[in-house]
């Protein structure tokens, strides 16, 4: 392998290899779409898809639109403002997005709901009227602040790496701030921003439990009518394909408007010169910094602590250990399987920069807008035809690759890819080509430039990478409800398997361990940028 | 010979042994199934492995791992998946005549492909301080004038909705269904959203005055451990509709030994213990399910709610109308 690595032409035959295999399961749905009994897809379009397509266009307005003031905006003040306590919120503001989106939706219909304490209290002060917390605006709050760490992250390392070169002569030359950052860091930034906007969007649209518990029909509930209430599958890939495109047309829109304008930019990372603010903009800062940490994280936790301690006693058994190892080592290995092979499409898409390789990373994301259960059974299909391969073969008796572990790691590669991609990706576009071409200029090898100069270079996007792969795995359900082993539980379908049944309280051990363990990689970075810093003092 | 060499090594890996072992994919994801099964194991000396998930995921699975599953007994929280799988071919009949003697005939399939573990009943609950009882009668009546900004129920993506409707079409045709579900749109207090606890908290609220729920969700409520939740089950009262008529609409989780069972001794096995009358108490006690076996009382809780008639409709009608139920609430706009 390592041999093969050094052949320039390898790493595209390598990444061609990966893509395919990753989109299989995705293409064979496409493949059922065309099955798609017309009946069924009449009957939808006839009574309810308009609706559910209006739906979906408002949550995706209003998660996109609410989720980019939440993530530019605290990345912005994060990178360029000097403020006290900025070093915390830098760190917590990465935080609601452990939180699982239905146990955010159950939390707050479960404060804000009818009998909840809040109402209780309104009773006591008199007040009479209760309102409903179960609509299109709070799904559209809770998903913005569960989803916009992903924005958070992504465009902060952007904003920090590209913009000080520019940024501290413009400053310099007394250009205002709105000035600058419309017309310098805005611009720079667009494509770090549309990536991550592009997660957002596809994980609001596979979005499903949390929809369907506060009343809002999106596409997705028509993907799940044509299947489970008509029994029509074909059909129900039918319509994610639609949702697929949606996502995909979107962003080409984007791309044309952006026109051929590249917005590369070879920098050198100097340190940001902050600027610095009175105790009034602080404040604001402070204040603006607090909501979506106090309503993402610090809401949450308390509700989750407060009822752990509660039940721990319930779900404290033999059990539970296992369960948390298991959590822990699906998404630590899948999230560096993931990690690798991102790193590998992005480094063919990087040294060979034409059009093929950028259409084949396209294509390797797919997977993320489809929802987790649909992509689920694309997986199926092919493990039960290796398996009746290999079962034929070698005439033998059950299943070999279905429901195994290797096979759970596996959808979470094709579901997750697209995280681990937009994240290494543009710490690739950050740091320019210069230094892979300055390499290879003295004789190195592609493999060596990768493994010396570029890996050490975007390291902080590769980390990034992997703790948002890490958390998305802990968090999956459809996927892993339908391709698990026997007896395999993990944290998040114990969640799930206790909400399900209307105990969403006795849930809450299990939804903290999930924050706990996914707090284990953040507190390892903090410590990592810690040790830079007193490195480089 | 390399093949053979690779196949003992595959099976060597795979871990086959000889164990007894019986393997369930399962829609029910209660505490009390796990315990059950503990001593079933215990009892047995049979192994019970299992995956839970949705059940038409479970089907799905089944369905495309064709004569190489593993898996030995299909377990629903409804008819009609059960029928589904049956429709599919995915499961095989069983002759029990212990099976036969403890469940009723409506709540088996009549060839033996797939019987009912426990019974739940799809009731009105209404506001004891608002609600006179004696308004109330069927389910049919919900969609008369009177009761206009009234009704709350949850979505029409449930199951339960669904196999009430499906209940319906079978029992008056489809035209009376449809009217029946544009009537209850037309008095629904707020836009169908929640879970069956919610519906109760809406009518606890003054939302509305009756929701329609499962039974064993308001013994939850009674029985949870926020004084808010046990204050909403007391206010909440149960009423049984369709005395005078078919009886109450009931559901079942059940279960069936599937076609290319590998252990259907032990899956059989397992059937039979789940329906013995310390198993049918334990579910009725844990989670205040009505049992299946007909020999074996319902618990204290549900026996203070009152015997009732219930409809005995061949359960495999609810699998077989369910497409039809659903586009009838596309039709109605039933969100």
């Amino acid at each position: 392998m390592k041999r093969l690595l050094q052949i320039p032409s390898s790493w595209i035959s390598i990444s061609t290899v990966l893509t395919i295999v990753l989109i299989i399961p995705i293409a064979l749905i496409v493949f059922n779409a065309f099955g798609a009994q017309s009946d069924t897809l009449v009957h939808l379009k006839e009574t309810v898809l308009n609706d559910y397509i209006i739906n979906t266009l408002v949550l995706l307005f209003g998660v996109c639109s609410l989720s980019l003031i939440f993530g530019v905006g605290s990345a912005y003040f994060i990178t360029f403002y000097e403020f006290k306590y900025s070093k915390f919120f830098s760190i917590v503001l990465i935080l609601p997005f452990i939180i699982p989106s239905y146990i955010l939706g159950f939390i707050y219909s479960d404060i804000l709901g009818f009998y909840g304490p809040i109402h209780l209290m309104l009773k006591e002060f008199g007040v009479k009227t209760y309102f409903d917390v179960l609509n299109m605006n709070s799904v559209i709050i809770i998903l913005s602040l569960a989803l916009y760490p992903y924005i958070y992250l992504i465009v902060k390392s952007s904003f920090s790496k590209h913009s000080s070169f520019l940024l501290n002569p413009a400053l310099s030359l007394g250009i205002s701030r709105m000035k600058i950052f419309y017309k310098i860091i805005l611009p720079l930034s667009r494509p770090a921003i549309i990536g991550a906007l592009s997660l957002v969007m596809m994980e609001t649209i596979s979005e499903y439990g949390l929809v369907k518990y506060f009343g809002i029909d999106t596409l997705s509930t028509a993907v799940f009518t044509a299947w489970f209430g008509l029994n029509d599958p074909n059909s129900a890939a039918y319509i994610s394909t639609i949702a697929m495109i949606m996502v995909f047309t979107i962003l080409v829109i984007e791309k044309i408007n952006r026109g051929g304008a590249r917005y590369k930019v070879e920098s050198i990372s100097t340190p940001i010169k902050k600027i610095k603010t009175k105790l009034l903009g602080q404040v604001s800062i402070l204040a603006f910094l607090s909501i979506p940490f106090i309503f993402g994280f610090l809401i949450p936790i308390i509700w989750i602590l407060i009822y752990s301690f509660e039940h721990y006693i319930l779900v404290l058994d033999d059990d539970f250990i296992q369960t948390v190892l298991n959590s822990f080592m699906a998404a630590s290995i899948s999230a560096a399987l993931i990690v690798t092979i991102a790193i590998i499409l992005g480094y063919s898409a990087r040294i060979f920069d034409n059009k093929y390789m950028k259409y084949l990373l396209k294509v390797a994301t797919l997977g993320y807008s489809i929802p987790g259960a649909v992509t689920a059974v694309g997986i199926i299909i092919v493990s039960t035809s290796i398996d009746n391969y290999i079962i034929e073969l070698f005439d033998l008796d059950g299943l070999v690759i279905g429901g195994t572990i290797a096979i759970l790691c596996f959808g979470y590669t094709v579901r997750f890819l697209a995280v681990a991609l937009n994240s290494i990706e543009s710490s690739f576009e950050k740091i320019g080509v210069n230094v892979n071409k300055a390499s290879r200029s003295l004789n190195k090898s592609f493999l060596t430039t990768l493994l010396k100069v570029d890996l050490p270079l975007i390291k902080s996007g590769v980390i990034a990478g992997f703790i948002l792969v890490f958390i998305d795995i802990l968090k999956e359900l459809p996927a892993t409800l339908i391709l698990r082993p026997f007896n395999y539980e993990t944290l998040a379908t114990k969640t799930y398997e206790l909400a399900s049944i209307e105990m969403v309280q006795e849930s809450s051990v299990y939804a903290l361990s999930i924050v706990l363990i996914s707090i284990i990689p953040i507190i390892y970075t903090l410590k990592d940028t810690n040790e830079k810093h007193t490195n480089t003092k | 010979m390399i093949k053979n060499i690779l196949a003992t090594a595959l099976v060597a890996t795979i871990g086959f042994s000889a164990t007894q072992e019986v393997n369930i994919y399962s829609h029910r994801h209660y505490d009390t199934d796990k315990q059950l099964y503990k001593i079933f194991e215990k009892n047995t000396g049979i192994k019970v492995n299992i995956v839970k998930a949705k059940a038409n995921e479970l089907i799905k699975r089944l369905e495309k791992e064709g004569k190489n599953s593993q898996a030995d007994l299909l377990i629903t929280s409804d008819a009609a998946r059960l029928h589904l799988a049956q429709e599919k071919g995915l499961l095989q009949t069983v002759n029990s005549k212990l099976l036969n003697a403890a469940i009723p005939e409506n709540l088996r399939q009549k060839d033996g492909y797939w019987y009912a573990l426990t019974k739940r009943a799809r009731v009105l609950v209404y506001n004891k301080d608002k609600v006179d009882p004696s308004t109330l009668s069927t389910y049919a009546a919900l969609t008369n004038p009177e009761f206009k900004g009234k009704v709350v129920i949850r979505k029409s993506n449930n199951i339960y909705n669904q196999s009430l409707l499906s209940s319906m079409i079978a029992n008056n045709g489809e035209d009376n269904a449809k009217a029946w579900a544009k009537g209850m749109v037309n008095n629904f207090a707020r836009t169908p959203k929640g879970n069956d606890r919610d519906q109760m908290k809406a009518v606890a609220a003054g939302v509305g005055d009756i929701a329609v729920v499962n039974t064993y969700y308001l013994g939850k409520l009674l029985n949870s451990k926020k004084r808010a939740e046990v204050e909403v089950g007391k206010k909440m009262a149960v009423f049984f509709p369709n005395q005078n008529t078919n009886g109450t609409h009931i559901n079942i989780s059940g279960a069936g030994v599937t076609k290319y069972s590998k252990n259907k001794e032990n899956a059989v096995q397992l059937l039979e213990f789940l329906v013995s009358p310390k198993a049918q108490s334990m579910f009725g006690k844990a989670n205040y399910e009505y049992p299946a076996n007909q020999n074996i009382e319902p618990s204290e809780l549900l026996k203070s709610w009152g015997s009732f008639k219930e409809d005995t409709l061949a359960l495999e009608e609810l699998g077989k109308n369910n497409s039809k139920a659903v586009k009838i609430f596309n039709e109605v706009n039933w969100k």
